[in-house]
Order: C-alpha cells, then structure tokens, then sequence
C-alpha cells in the first residue's frame, strides 16, 4: 500500500504532535465528564475553549501587555548578550573577570530580586522587563561567546598569515562561525523571556490596564474561575511554542544553506 | 633555474648552497628547534634549504615534526632555537606588497557559509584587490584547478577532491611562487589522489613555483619531488635528503618504472633506519 503522506517527513513532523495532543485532549475531556469532575477543580478542554472565547478581548489585552514585556526583554538580551560576547572575545582578562557575573545573573532566582527591581524601578514595563532580560540574557552571551571562540583553527591561521585585521577576523570569520551558536541561543532566551515576563508579573501582580496574562491567572485563581486560569494558561504555552518555532524559522532561514543543522538530509 | 634579478645578493645563502640545484635557497632553515610549552621537542636542529623552483616533499611517520617545520616556513609559530631566513625581503612570510607565500592545509579549511568563490576570493578580499581584478583572477584559479563550473556551490556541495581543489584555487589566486602544502590529499582516496597529484605537478611546472609538500607516503612523495627529505620523530628531526632524479614531466610512465620502485626502495630503507634509531634514542 502506498501512502505519501507517512512518507513525507514535514508532514509527520507537524501531524504526529497534534495527534498526541488532539488524543490528550480526548482522554482528558473523557476523564473530566466519566468522573464527574467540578470545573473549579479540573476544567475540561472544552469549558476552558469556551471560556478563552467568553473573555477573548480581555485575555487578548492582557496577552498583548505579556507579548510586550517578552519581546522587549529579548531584543534588550540579544543586543546587550552580542555586546557582552564580542566584550568578551577581546580578551581573556576581560572574559574572565566578567563571566562569573553573567553566571552569577544566571543563577540568582529571579523571583527573589523582582520585589526589589520593582521597588527600584517605578515604571512597571520596565520593571518587569529588567527582570525578564535577567533571566533571558545569560543563552545568548554564552552561546554567542562559545561561537566566536570556536573558530577552524587553520582558517585562523590563514587569517593571521594574509595579515587580515581584527576587524576582518570578527567580520568574516568570527560572526559568520558564530551564527548557529547564535541562534541557538535565540531558541532558549525567547522562551526564558516569556517566562521572565510571567514570573516577574506574578511577583509584581500588577493590575489595571497594565495587567498581563500573569496577572488573569492569578486573579482567576482567586475567583475560582479555573477555565479562564487555564485559557490564560494555554495562551502563555501558545505563545511559547510560537516564540520557538520563529526562533527555529529565523534560524533556518539564515543557516539553511550550510549549516547542518539546518538541512534535511537525504539517503 | 634561473634567479631573478631583482633578488639581492646573501652572502650567507651562497656560502650554504650545497645540495643539488645551482639557484639560491628561498628559505634558509638553520638548526631549528621548537619546543611545546608541555615539553614536548617537536623538532630538533633542523637544517634545511629550500631552492627557487624545487619540490620538496618533507616525509616522514606522525610525530616527526614535519608540519611544525612547515608552519614554521610559514611565519607561523616562532622557533625555539636556530633561525629561518627568508630570500627576499617579499617573502618575508607575509611581506605587505611582495607576498608570494601560500599555504595549504590538510583539510580543505573552507568557510562553510560561503560559496567557492566567495572562498577562493577570500585572500583578495584581505588584501584589497580591486573587484574586476578579483573577479578576474578568481576565474583564472578556478578554471587551473578544473572547478569553473562550481564556483556557486556550497563546499558541502562537494566532494572532498574537488573542497581539496577550492582550497588550492584559494593559494592560487594570490599567485604564489612559495606554496607550503600540508599533507593536502592525506584524506582522500588513491585514484582522487593520483590525479591531483598530476594536476599538481602541473601546475608547478606551468607557473615555476617553488613547493614544500608534507607527505607520509612514500609513493607520493617520491613521484612528485625533486627531493625529499626523510624525518624521524621523537624527537622529531631531519635525517637524510634525497635527490630524485628524474625528468620532469612525470606521469603513468613513472609509476611503474625500474627507478620508480627503486627510490621508494631506498627511501622506505632510509625511513625505516630513522625509526629503529629513534627506538634506540628512546631505549
């Protein structure tokens, strides 16, 4: 029996996921309603489609309020973790006095330092978004610093006997070596943005018109509106996925020409 | 072989000039050391010269220091101890105006993101060729290595004789008369390595260049050389030079003569004797 479409990798590559997740969903709904379960406790899939239609324009509101705390976090990381990088790549002395700080960026748990970033920094937006570059910024330094260390040692070599200049080394060896580090870095920072955004917003809990997704959980909690908790839920996971696949299609898009990692391969 | 005239005269160039050939050394390798920071003796009183117009092949087992000999003609690396003069004052390694240096590495070392020509182009770039001129001579190291047609692919578009072609167009287009060639076809397959062998040979004779060749085979390095100079490791040193006689052109012919199998004879005994000694050294 001949069947293309199993054959055909990008078809299976997207339909097998959505039909683990379509049977979740199935076996999910059916446990709901067999037991009997109460919404407050366990919403089924449906109630909670049902209540991300009800409060579409808030749920869309407060997503936007998220969307743009993460994304300014993560254009502030990329361009702040690529300056650190090429900071670091002058020197050793330079890479070794300030990597332990980036490292110690890394580790320190976001949610105890975001009450004080929040009391330093009166304007909201930026309080939440200082913190979520905190936890963004540390893939795209080390990354793009293991990048433009990993250079072809020859091709150094060669750079060094036509007597290219620094310049030249970072432009056309260095940079170009770099990307698939680079974005790769890229593909873990947009997701701790995301969540840098929604744990600082649940420490921060701001309301009004500044409240995001983090915010509209929190307060469903509280008003045991389980279905919209989850349909804000699935909005943050939704964005999630959507962060990476853009990060994955960037990468794709510039490395689709030589990087392995970017090629279908062929038998 | 005939000197040009613009070289100057260097008293200490024609006192050393002993071996085979009556033109001048272009590189002067005197007694030459070098030592890892781990202490490791990579090479030990190296002397070697290296005439206008020879191809020489430094051949010997892993270890031997022929690479780091190799380099070290480079301008890569210092030396530990001893000295190397360059000829003229463009050969200087990298002299700004006068160079005529290239270097070919082991492995093709192209830049995967970009195409071959983007590659080849590479060393123009550097230096600042002008664009038709680049463009021009491109064509030219392109069309001498028979990948006039691939000058759009991605390296990983092709096979490892023709990335092996890409990187010697790369030396190429700088128009040498020193390449330094660093095992260059040590990971390809016998037929691929044959003809590139020939192609090489070709072109040395077409443009007069002066090649120092790294090699551990045996065969390879008779069939191209005018001279080779068998190594021995541990620590890795110089141990006999021999001067293969035969005529330029060489092809098929040469392969399956008489005197074919007898120098690689004779340089198999000589690598052979260097490796015994260098067991004794050890014991």
């Amino acid at each position: 029996m001949n069947l293309p479409l199993i054959k055909n990798e990008r078809f299976v590559q997207v339909a097998a996921p959505v039909l683990v997740g379509l049977l979740f969903l199935l076996l999910w709904e059916i446990t709901v309603i067999a037991l009997d379960v109460p919404k407050y406790v366990l919403p089924g899939p449906i109630s909670i489609f049902e209540s991300l239609i009800d409060n579409f324009p808030a749920l869309l509101k407060a997503l936007l309020v998220t969307l743009k705390v993460t994304f300014l976090a993560f254009i502030i990381s990329v361009m702040l973790g690529v300056a650190a990088s090429l900071l670091f790549i002058q020197s050793k002395w330079i890479e070794m006095s300030l990597f332990p700080y980036a490292i110690l960026m890394q580790v320190t748990p976001i949610v105890a330092i975001a009450p004080l970033i929040i009391i330093w920094v009166n304007d909201t937006t930026w309080s939440l978004t200082i913190c979520a570059v905190i936890m963004a910024i540390f893939p795209v330094i080390s990354n793009t610093t293991l990048g433009l260390r990993s250079v072809d040692p020859n091709l150094l070599s060669m750079f060094r006997m036509y007597r290219a200049g620094r310049w030249q080394e970072l432009v056309r060896l260095r940079i170009p070596g770099a990307l698939p580090y680079f974005f790769g870095g890229l593909r873990i920072s947009s997701g701790l943005a995301l969540i840098g955004a929604v744990v600082a917003e649940f420490v921060a809990g701001t309301g009004g018109a500044k409240a995001g997704l983090a915010y509209m959980i929190l307060q469903s909690s509280y008003n045991l509106q389980i279905p919209k908790m989850f349909a804000a839920l699935f909005l943050i996971t939704a964005t999630g996925i959507l962060l990476f696949a853009l990060m994955v299609w960037l990468s794709n898009l510039a490395l689709r020409n030589w990087h392995e990692s970017a090629m279908t391969t062929e038998y | 072989m005939t000197i040009p005239e613009s070289v100057t005269a260097d008293s200490r160039a024609a006192d050393n000039d002993t071996g085979p050939g009556t033109a001048r050394p272009v590189i002067q390798a005197r007694n030459v050391n070098k030592v890892y920071a781990n202490g490791t003796i990579a090479l030990q009183g190296a002397t070697l010269d290296i005439r206008q117009g020879e191809f020489v092949s430094l051949l010997g087992p892993s270890g031997c220091g022929k690479s780091t000999l190799l380099r070290i003609m480079a301008g890569l690396g210092d030396v530990s101890g001893g000295s190397v003069q360059w000829w003229e004052q463009g050969y200087d390694v990298v002299g700004d105006k006068g160079r005529k240096l290239a270097f070919v590495f082991q492995n093709a070392t192209l830049m995967p993101w970009a195409r071959v020509r983007k590659n080849v182009r590479l060393p123009l770039d550097l230096e600042h060729v002008s664009e038709a001129d680049a463009e021009q001579r491109i064509d030219k190291a392109l069309d001498m290595v028979g990948l006039s047609n691939f000058g759009h692919s991605y390296p990983r578009e092709l096979s490892g004789g023709m990335q092996m072609r890409a990187s010697i167009a790369r030396a190429l287009v700088t128009e040498p008369d020193l390449m330094l060639m660093d095992e260059p076809f040590g990971a390809l397959d016998e037929m691929t390595r044959n003809k590139l062998n020939d192609d090489i040979l070709k072109l040395w004779q077409d443009n007069g260049w002066t090649i120092v060749f790294v090699t551990h085979s045996v065969y390879e390095a008779v069939y191209l050389s005018s001279r080779v100079v068998v190594m021995a490791a541990r620590p890795g040193r110089i141990v006999e030079e021999i001067t293969i006689d035969e005529p330029f052109p060489r092809g098929a012919d040469f392969r399956v003569s008489q005197s074919f199998a007898e120098y690689c004879r004779q340089v198999s005994e000589s690598l052979e004797k260097a490796s015994s000694m260098g067991e004794e050294v050890r014991a």
